[in-house]
């Protein structure tokens, strides 16, 4: 394409493309663009098309319908509830986590930091047993706990939703804590002192100066663990229980146990459009605060 | 340093023009800080009047913002107490001492509007929201920011936002409202206009106010006392007159007025002076009275510009104009004096009657701008 309109060369001026830096741009950019057309658009178009498709290829909207009915219903929701849940404990441990760290000296804070991020370079898979072990009834904890004589021990830590919790969050938690990190270590500490100096204890700096500074972060990290547990297909499948069946999960078995690829891409594409609304509604809440702010002001 | 000059010392205030308010705001009493085997501050002492102007003038390191934060309360001394009114507040943290602070970096909370960041320290004292209304807009008023109360921190200025600090500061009326280097991050032209501005609105709210800074034209400007400090200790604390006039130590002399330094020796005393033998030139310089025995060892130290060229019969040395630099107003010359290979001699003289490169000159002075230090004190 680039090659054609070069040849091109004794055009008009002033058109787009004219210009020897517009072409050479556009000549850069269309390796991304083949890229992204081949791997991106054209598989989320197939895929859009497939939920819309009768077996004999006549447009239907069946496949929403049975995706919006019954059990698939319930497993949709709860998808929703747990990915709700999840994000709001990588949150609030994620807070916690983020905020001591970044109260630690550079050095140790940075070693901190490759403490919570090195266990995400090992494989989810391998992570999910390893609590699978660890939560058991003769794991480590219920064991502990036993040991302790802590009433009503051994618990019941896995298969039901507690544990798909645990599971999720520990692996949503990096993504938090690294998000939550960075925003936290851009607030002048010395804002924090000159609030102090102005009369506020420390409850009030931290609500009124310290969350509403970090509230941006706290809302991406939020939001983006959310949006990761929508999808999120191993750890659900082997700590959760049948009730914690997650829309991923059934998004597989319908194409490895029953082959029906219109259902699961009717899935696929509430699943798509679900976590467009969350994206939405977080710039929302964030754009309606601002405002509001703003009429407060005034 | 010398830039200051006679234009500075004509709107410094002098002792008696400190304001109507009465009473003691604030005093340090032997206040101390180390830090491992360095003195930061050693020993600061001083009381400071309602309504007061006064300034910690030093070098970076020489314990004006370690003092300053210790009032504060965001560094704890290791001996000493401060007393704010009646209220001894040295073991207390910096959100129960009731002091206003303004920062060199502004520091106005980014996600408030600028009347939100005037309002904070009232809604934290319980204001209603139309007293809240009404204190902020006079404040900023007072400031001249009618009408940014909306904007973001952000969307202001340096020398704006600075102001807004100040308002954020003085909104709430804290007995002292301490400020450190406020003027530091803003250019030459917007630091004098923000010198008179401040220096205006405590005079006419009549706020205490420590200043920290290490400009001296500043401190000579805004300051009912200066405090100078060097090494932890208080060289001398004065009015800026005091300072520029009557130096107590040969430091203050050179810091301040970036006094001539002249070696001699005290030959006699009359009613009135004391004879100063010069020993690079052999000539008698005529010093105000001083109780130092005859023979001591001095160093006579004159400010440039109170030094004045003459005819070479008139003056207590004389010498040849070897530099003359016309810097606007004024001539600054450098002159060799004969019979000693002592370091140039600074002058400052009105330019039009200036001396020329090359000129043979006396020189000469009021016996009243002498100020003599045993040579032994020099340091």
């Amino acid at each position: 394409m680039a090659a054609t309109l070069t040849t091109k060369a004794p055009a008009p001026p002033r058109k787009l493309l004219a210009s020897r830096r517009t072409r050479a741009g556009v000549l850069y950019a269309l390796p991304v663009v083949v890229y992204l057309l081949v791997l991106f658009v054209y598989p989320i178009f197939s895929t859009l098309f497939l939920s819309l498709k009768n077996a004999n290829g006549s447009f239907t909207l069946h496949w929403y319908a049975d995706a919006l009915t019954g059990v698939n219903l319930s497993v949709l929701f709860t998808t929703l509830r747990i990915s709700a849940e999840t994000a709001l404990f990588s949150l609030v441990f994620g807070f916690i986590l983020a905020n001591a760290i970044s109260r630690l000296k550079p050095l140790w804070a940075a070693l901190a930091m490759l403490i919570v991020v090195v266990p995400h370079f090992i494989s989810a898979l391998v992570r999910t047993y390893g609590w699978i072990i660890l939560l058991g009834d003769k794991g480590l904890v219920n064991e502990t706990l036993t040991g302790l004589r802590v009433p009503g021990a051994p618990f019941q830590l896995l298969y039901n939703e507690l544990g798909v919790v645990i599971g999720t969050t520990s692996m949503m938690l990096p993504y938090t804590v690294l998000l939550l990190y960075g925003v936290m270590r851009g607030v002048d500490r010395r804002l924090l002192a000159a609030a102090a100096s102005m009369g506020a204890g420390r409850v009030t700096i931290f609500r009124r100066i310290y969350l509403p500074m970090v509230a941006p972060g706290l809302a991406s990290a939020g939001l983006l663990s959310f949006i990761l547990s929508l999808g999120y297909y191993i750890t659900p499948a082997l700590m959760g229980g049948p009730k914690q069946t997650m829309i991923a999960t059934l998004i597989n078995q319908q194409v490895t146990k029953e082959n029906q690829w219109n259902g699961a891409a009717a899935q696929g594409v509430i699943l798509l459009l679900l976590t467009l609304a969350g994206l939405l509604l977080v710039k929302l809440v964030s754009s309606l605060g601002a405002s509001r702010r703003k009429r407060s002001a005034s | 340093m010398a830039e200051f000059g006679i234009a500075a010392l004509s709107v410094t205030p002098v002792a008696g023009a400190r304001t109507t308010a009465t009473g003691k705001a604030l005093s340090v009493v032997a206040l101390r800080k180390t830090y491992g085997d360095v003195v930061a501050v050693d020993e600061a002492s001083m009381e400071i009047a309602a309504g007061e102007f006064v300034t910690f003038l030093g070098a970076s390191g020489s314990g004006k913002t370690t003092t300053l934060m210790m009032i504060a309360g965001f560094c704890e001394p290791d001996s000493g107490t401060i007393t704010v009114g009646d209220r001894d507040v040295t073991k207390l943290a910096p959100q129960k001492r009731n002091l206003g602070f303004v920062f060199q970096q502004y520091l106005l909370f980014p996600h408030m509007s600028v009347s939100e960041n005037v309002a904070f320290p009232l809604t934290l004292r319980g204001v209603s929201k139309d007293e809240i209304r009404r204190r902020v807009g006079e404040t900023l008023e007072i400031a001249g920011l009618s009408g940014f109360g909306g904007r973001k921190p952000r969307e202001l200025s340096g020398g704006q936002q600075q102001r807004v600090a100040l308002c954020r500061a003085l909104v709430y009326r804290p007995p002292v409202i301490l400020m450190d280097e406020p003027l530091g991050a803003l250019d030459k032209k917007l630091r004098d206009q923000l010198q008179v501005e401040i220096k205006a609105i405590q005079r006419e709210l009549g706020l205490t106010v420590i200043y920290v800074t290490h400009d001296q034209e500043e401190a000579l400007v805004m300051s009912d006392r200066i405090a100078v400090m060097r090494n932890g200790l208080i060289e001398q604390f004065d009015t800026p007159r005091e300072l520029f006039e009557r130096p107590r130590t040969p430091f203050v002399a050179d810091f301040l007025g970036a006094a001539n330094f002249l070696p001699g020796r005290i030959e006699q005393h009359t009613d009135a002076h004391t004879l100063v033998r010069i020993d690079s030139s052999g000539g008698l310089i005529k010093a105000r009275r001083h109780q130092l025995p005859s023979g001591t060892q001095v160093k006579a130290a004159v400010q440039p510009g109170r030094l004045r060229a003459c005819a070479t019969d008139d003056g207590f040395c004389t010498g040849t104009v070897e530099t003359a630099t016309y810097v606007g107003t004024l001539v600054r010359a450098g002159v060799r004096i004969d019979g000693g290979d002592a370091p140039l001699l600074r002058l400052e003289v009105p330019a039009g009657r200036g001396p020329v490169a090359g000129e043979r000159v006396g020189i000469t002075t009021d016996p009243d701008d002498v100020n003599l230090f045993p040579t032994e004190q020099a340091g």
